[in-house]
């Protein structure tokens, strides 16, 4: 009896060790799926991911249903959209609100937008703040890092600022009860960020052609954004002297036109990362990759010849369609009038620039190839023209598309008699879909007069959307709200 | 609640057979799939984010998120649920949604005893959607067509405009407005039409087999016991099967020791289409149009079959997602293994003092494959691949315990005491890919696909919890009582700033008949006062909420795909449990010579501490945080009576329950910004509320003509035949503020009453259930009660506004097969969310007939049976209730275990938009049949 009484004991110190033998450690479980901030930032390896990311919310901010294409086209006279479905919480008349100027300050639309640019924007900003916490050992790579994402946190901004006005300027990650303290920044203060910023890239990004991957930001994209946003400012002069700097600095070897606009457009390598391009998004075609969506979208809703399923976004309209010349060749290459189901020719105009007809099926939608140019050298010619009111620029993009030089007999100057509405003109065939013209038509003042005289029921403080009210509720000290809302 | 209970009510998961009969815990099978687990709630809701199942505790051995379908009913000897903080405070940061306690059975000493039973089931559903059928669905398409035509040009457009005019003049568009040629010419061709729902749905036989043996000596008891279920499910092609084998055996070592080995396997194969809402089977068979045939001329499903003459309606806007097209054409088959273990050894080193030693094991496994066939026999909505996917799932749990019991009695009082130490680890790892580019149909494993990618859930992940608990008990004369416990925990979960949590709890009890002063009456027998208090947890948190977490995301050079990662939670270093004080009184009175028993309970409980995804501003980064910030209040009363109507060789037993529950939220994150979810519904919680009321505009009818529509606040556009939006606020305009609190899927209160007769060896009994005063958020509204691109719709949305004089029942507006552009203004209003997506969720339930026949004795004792019974069971006989959908306890979300579907929040991360803030919405759920089973029961 004695024994087996011993035995039972050990028996239960074997169960206790099991128990309590785990000590403090037991309860200290680093995830095993995820990184952790905690053992993250500390290498080159650790930073090249970290950029990877940060340029992965390009794909947020320039998505077919995202911020630039709900105001660069849909807030314009060029697009509509059209869906029949009752839809989720951007719901249909939330969305169409865009096109016909009722956004109320609880549109989810506007809500989503500062939410895409803001959370995007936390990315450069964490990576700027390691960024300045640890050394590398290579002070090149470092400063190339910090130059391209001031150059993302200057995008994010300008865009901020056209969109909204005065916005909060978050240079640094805020959390908890600062982030409540915040409010609203002026203008001011927001472009002279984004110029700081953008004039440290432009001095510490590499040329075109020596940066380390295609789509990464360099000295050209930086310094043409600068010049459109000085032109956004009103500084002409500005606006000149940093587009002829680029101009003349990469001229012809570096950036070009294309010869036909044509090539341009395709869904294969060749039409990626041009002479033309300046800053362009990357996408890779194919399931499983980060894949271009726009082909998808950018489809009539109830197309189902492409696909099943199609997003109605960015319907052309009657009025962009027919303000093409005759012979413009870009009006044929930018969009398809209709479709064939069925056998029966179905009328329809719509984009025709991000074609991808080979795009596999993922799910419902073509996980297409094509890239997209957030900058291109039309675009720096047409700024040059617009900056230093010199047309030989933008001749140069009327010469590609086939067409009469402005100041030349065959030009149809009856219809547009001054340089600023041949520009105008200009930049709508040219850059048609690509989330210019809403832009382009605040920038130049001309929004008001153009957009009402098409019907839309637009004033000046239309022209800024509204803070959204779920951020005003959150915190009070984003008050005042935008006028008109 | 025993064995006895619930024995003959033949479920799979026992908690089903509980829904009704206690007050305070709230019960509901959410959708009828066999094997789909319920949703089961104690004492109203008391987290928003954090889980709200109950804590399972299976022979010892506690489980998150655990799935009763793994333990078979016929091995329960007991379920015992913890609702009051009280005794659920003794398991700490899992107690606060309550603790339900699994019992298995051992024998008795004495002679072997062999039970088998044999049941043989019937379901079928008998509450159908009523639908419309072909020739209303015609005229409601062509009304709706001509609508909408007229409508893009009241000028010039007519009723009877040709497809060739409507073409021209429409271009892109036509297919809006096209009609099929046939709809005009010879409507009656199609006759009523194809019910959907009858080609679904069957007469499903269940048959169930159920074998045991117990018994013991003096030193042993032991049970072996097996069960095999084989159901068939309502649905066409579907079933669940389950093999359970137990054995559970307590050995008596010497006079201080005993040791016990509890040891069962479960392994159940089920094919379960339709629960997941609206793209799934069940919601998309009622949605497909009445005129096509089951089959085509072809013995293909659909018009899209180029071969057949039903592709004619290509060119037109219809819809069928052929039932069998899903079933039929895919093969699906979901596994679930489950082997837990229970070693015990207890030895009394001195008399009164017990120590209890025990390590418990549970390996559960998940495996689910599919393969969807290339052309889906053109059935489906699309021609499309062929697609496969895998999932697999394990997690393996354990934990260790050692407590010591100490009892005394000393004179009139008596002492115990409780000590104990556990510790208890999870890991989960999960797997899941999708295949496509399948060469051919002919080998449908996941190793054919061509293409091969990643799907949702892969990955692992852990949690662990180290726990301290003592309890004091006290008693006086057995008069009067004392209780306290505490319970120390630390969890892994829990930020490095707050791993260790403390629970305490304590109670006490009167028996004030026992005093003198009540003992010179007769009337009552039995008068108990309890008071208590207690503190608990929830710990069903994320497993790295306190951590910041990287995720990837790629980006591009344009030829290859460059990975990235990024920082995607904020993480939150103090991030804890949820704490819920409850305070709860209550009285236990029996009288009439203990006829009848009356338990009366009123409790309070606060959740402080509530873990919310705070909506943070935008520029932070992030537009939530995973906080510990809210608070929230649960108040509520239960009563329950048991009452003895007539004693005699003829019994009348009558049991009725009733309970209250109020919810309110006390307070929310920064500002107390309100948590909107916009999901086909407009959920919001906010301070002073209920949880998670539905929001919308009040239809008040339809508008009979165009001065009746001019003369109110009207949206712009408002039309004859479109709905009355009230004016809410008042202001002469509908506009967005007009949207107001329309109601809650939280009910005023349910009720159940059971009553039981029996004469000799006949038992007759029946139950009805009643849940009052909540409503049902409709998703489904948007397919059935609105046009929505031809789908078919619910017979009622015929009543429709037709003109002035033919307004339909006031109540439908006129369907429009699209707003035309100058009309999308008002199609904002009209289609926005309404308490037209809203309907009444009180139902009263005839839940359960059960006639039962023991043989009697007389007779067995001339066989070689000790006992035989007899029984038919009824379940889910009959539903009062206005609901237009299968059933009123219909929930597309639910937060019971359910297979592979609870996976993310398992894995950490997915906290957004919480099921348990759409709970009572339905989005096309199941139905839930009624079943009735015959069983013979024999002991040898």
């Amino acid at each position: 009896m004695k024994i087996s009484y011993i035995r039972y004991c050990l028996s239960f110190l074997i169960v206790a060790f099991v128990a309590s033998g785990c000590g403090k450690s037991f309860l200290e479980l680093a995830p095993l799926s995820n990184s952790n901030v905690n053992n993250f930032f500390k290498t080159k390896a650790d930073f090249n991911l970290a950029v990877n990311s940060a340029y992965s919310t390009l794909y947020t901010i320039y998505a077919p249903k995202g911020s630039m294409s709900f105001t660069g086209e849909l807030m314009s006279d060029n697009t509509t959209v059209s869906i029949l479905a009752i839809s989720g919480s951007f719901t249909i008349v939330d969305q169409q609100a865009f096109s016909d100027y009722s956004i109320a300050s609880t549109n989810t639309g506007a809500y989503n937008f500062w939410v895409d640019h803001y959370t995007s924007l936390y990315q450069p900003n964490i990576i700027l703040q390691k960024l300045g916490e640890v050394d590398l050992g290579d002070v090149a790579y470092e400063s190339m890092i910090e130059g391209e994402m001031r150059f993302l946190r200057a995008l994010y901004y300008f865009n901020l600022v056209q969109l909204f006005g005065d916005v909060p300027l978050v240079t640094t990650p805020v959390q908890g009860s600062a982030a409540y303290d915040i409010g609203r920044s002026p203008k001011a203060e927001v472009y002279a960020q984004i110029i700081n910023d953008l004039q440290f890239a432009g001095t510490n990004l590499p040329n075109p052609g020596s940066e380390p991957a295609k789509g990464r930001a360099t000295k050209g994209a930086a310094k043409t954004l600068l010049g459109k946003v000085y032109l956004t400012m009103g500084d002409k002069s500005s606006a000149a002297t940093i587009l002829q700097e680029v101009y003349t600095a990469y001229n012809v070897n570096t950036y070009d036109l294309l010869p036909s606009f044509q090539s341009l457009w395709g869904n294969t390598t060749a039409f990626k990362n041009t002479k033309e391009s300046i800053f362009e998004i990357q996408y890779l075609g194919g399931v499983g990759n980060p894949y271009n969506s726009l082909w998808t979208a950018f489809q009539p809703f109830e197309n189902r010849v492409f696909l099943g399923q199609a997003g109605g976004m960015n319907m052309v309209t009657e009025d962009l369609y027919d303000e093409y010349e005759a012979g413009d060749a870009r009006r044929d290459i930018s969009f398809y009038t209709g479709y064939t189901k069925d056998g029966v020719f179905v009328p329809a105009k719509f984009n025709k620039k991000w074609v991808d007809l080979t795009a596999p099926l993922d799910g419902a939608q073509q996980a297409a190839n094509n890239n997209f140019m957030i900058l291109r050298y039309a675009d720096l010619l047409l700024l040059l023209t617009e900056a230093t009111d010199d047309a030989q620029y933008m001749n140069k993009v009327r010469a590609r598309a086939g067409l009469p030089l402005f100041g030349t007999p065959g030009y149809p100057s009856a219809k547009y008699p001054t340089l600023e509405l041949a520009l105008e003109h200009e930049r709508r065939m040219e850059f048609a879909l690509e989330f210019q013209r809403w832009f382009d038509l605040k920038r130049t003042g001309r929004a008001v007069a153009v957009l009402s005289a098409k019907g839309k029921d637009v004033n000046q403080n239309k022209l800024l959307l509204p803070i959204p009210q779920y951020a005003i509720d959150q915190n009070p000290n984003l008050k005042p709200q935008n006028p008109g809302y | 609640m025993s064995y006895d209970q619930f024995k003959d009510r033949s479920f799979a998961n026992v908690a089903q057979s509980l829904e009704g009969a206690i007050a305070g815990v709230n019960i509901s099978t959410a959708q009828g799939a066999p094997g789909f687990g319920p949703t089961i709630k104690i004492r109203g809701t008391s987290s928003i984010t954090a889980g709200t199942t109950p804590l399972y505790v299976v022979d010892g051995m506690a489980l998150e998120n655990f799935d009763l379908n793994l333990i078979n009913p016929q091995d329960i000897q007991s379920v015992e649920i913890l609702k009051d903080a009280a005794s659920s405070a003794i398991y700490g940061s899992r107690g606060a949604s309550g603790v339900i306690l699994v019992t298995t059975k051992l024998g008795k000493a004495g002679k072997p005893s062999v039970n088998v039973t044999y049941e043989h089931g019937i379901s079928k559903v008998t509450r159908k959607v009523d639908m419309m059928d072909a020739q209303q669905w015609i005229q409601y398409y062509i009304d709706a067509k001509n609508n909408s035509w007229i409508a893009l040009d009241p000028v010039n457009n007519k009723a009877t405009d040709d497809n060739a005019t409507r073409t021209a003049r429409s271009g892109s568009a036509a297919r809006n407005y096209l009609i099929p040629p046939d709809f005009i010419s010879d409507p009656g061709q199609f006759g009523a039409g194809t019910d959907w729902q009858d080609v679904m749905f069957r007469t499903a036989h269940t048959n169930n087999l159920l074998l045991s043996l117990s018994g013991g000596t003096d030193k042993t008891s032991y049970l072996f016991s097996a069960g095999y279920l084989d159901q068939d499910a309502v649905l066409i092609g579907n079933f669940y099967k389950r093999l359970s084998l137990r054995t559970n055996i307590r050995q008596k070592i010497s006079d201080k020791v005993t040791a016990g080995l509890n040891l069962s396997f479960i392994g159940a194969h089920d094919r379960t289409d339709g629960t997941t809402g609206k793209s799934d089977v069940v919601s998309l068979g009622i949605q497909s149009d009445p005129i096509f045939p089951e089959y085509n001329e072809n013995g293909n499903l659909g018009y899209l079959d180029p071969n057949s003459v039903w592709n004619r309606f290509t060119g037109y806007e219809v819809q069928l997602w052929n039932p069998h097209s899903l079933i039929d054409y895919a093969d699906k088959l979901n596994k679930n293994y489950n082997t837990l273990a229970n070693l015990y050894l207890e030895y009394q080193p001195i008399k009164d003092l017990t120590l209890k030693g025990t390590l418990n094991g549970n390996l559960n496994n998940i495996n689910y494959s599919s393969y969807w066939t290339s052309g889906q026999g053109y059935g489906y909505s699309f021609v499309l691949p062929a697609s496969g996917s895998v999932r697999n799932f394990t997690a393996f749990n354990w934990l260790s315990e050692l407590i010591a019991t100490y009892n005394k009695t000393i004179g009139d009082h008596n002492f115990g005491l409780v000590a104990g130490y556990s510790a208890q680890k999870q890991r989960y790892d999960s797997t899941s890919l999708n295949g496509s580019e399948y060469p051919n149909d002919l080998v449908k494993t996941i190793n054919a696909a061509g293409v091969v990618t990643k799907g949702p859930w892969n990955g692992s992940s852990e949690w662990s919890l180290l726990s301290m608990l003592g309890r004091l008990s006290y008693g006086y004369k057995n008069k009067y009582f004392f209780n306290a416990t505490i319970r120390r925990d630390g969890s892994s979960r829990f930020g490095p700033n707050s791993k260790w949590g403390l629970f305490p709890s304590a109670s006490a009890a009167w028996v004030i008949s026992d005093e003198n002063f009540m003992q010179n009456q007769e009337f009552v027998n039995n008068l108990k006062l309890r008071v208590s208090y207690g503190k608990t947890g929830n710990n069903l948190i994320p497993n790295y909420g306190s951590v910041p977490l990287l995720g990837s995301s790629r980006y591009s050079n344009g030829t290859g795909a460059l990975n990235g990662l990024g920082v995607i939670s904020l993480g939150n270093s103090d991030l804890e449990w949820e704490k819920t004080d409850q305070y709860n009184i209550g009285i236990d009175l029996a009288m009439l010579n203990n006829r009848i028993n009356i338990t009366l309970d009123a409790y309070k409980s606060v959740t402080k501490d509530m873990l919310l995804n705070v909506p943070v501003p935008a520029y932070t980064g992030f537009v939530t945080q995973l906080t510990n910030i809210g608070s929230m209040q649960n108040v509520g009363a239960e009563f329950m009576i048991s009452s003895k109507n007539i004693v005699s060789d003829f019994k009348w037993n009558t049991d009725f329950n009733i309970s209250f529950n109020r919810n309110k939220v006390l307070k929310l994150g920064g500002n107390n910004a309100p948590i909107e979810i916009d999901e086909w519904g407009y959920f919001v919680t906010e301070v002073g509320q209920p949880l998670a009321n539905y929001k919308g505009y009040i239809f008040d009818g339809v508008y009979n003509n165009q001065a009746q529509a001019d003369a109110s606040a009207h949206y712009a556009g408002a039309a004859p035949g479109d709905p009355i939006i009230r004016d809410v606020n008042n202001d002469g305009a509908i506009t967005s503020a007009d949207r107001t609190i329309l109601g809650n899927s939280q009910p005023d209160f349910s009720a159940g009453i059971v009553n039981t007769v029996s004469y000799k060896g006949v038992e007759f009994s029946f139950m009805f259930q009643g849940v009052f005063g909540n409503e049902i958020w409709n998703q489904q509204t948007r397919f059935s009660k609105f046009w929505n691109a031809s789908r078919n719709s619910y017979a009622i949305s015929n009543d429709y506004w037709r003109s002035e004089q033919d307004p339909g029942n006031g109540q439908i507006f006129k369907p429009y097969a699209i707003y035309p552009a100058t009309t999308q203004g008002k199609a904002a209003y009209i289609q926005g969310y309404s308490n037209y997506w809203m309907e009444d969720g009180t139902f009263v339930r005839l839940k359960n007939i059960r006639l039962s026949y023991t043989i009697p004795a007389k007779i067995t004792a001339r066989t070689p049976f000790r006992n035989a019974r007899v029984y038919v069971n009824a379940e889910n006989v009959y539903v009062w209730s206005d609901y237009v959908g299968f059933d009123p306890q219909n929930s597309t979300y639910s937060v019971g275990a359910n297979t592979v579907a609870a996976l993310p929040g398992q894995n950490g991360g997915n906290v957004s938009n919480p099921p348990g803030l759409m709970l009572g919405a339905d989005y096309g759920a199941y139905p839930i049949p009624t079943t009735v089973t015959f069983g013979v029961k024999m002991d040898f």
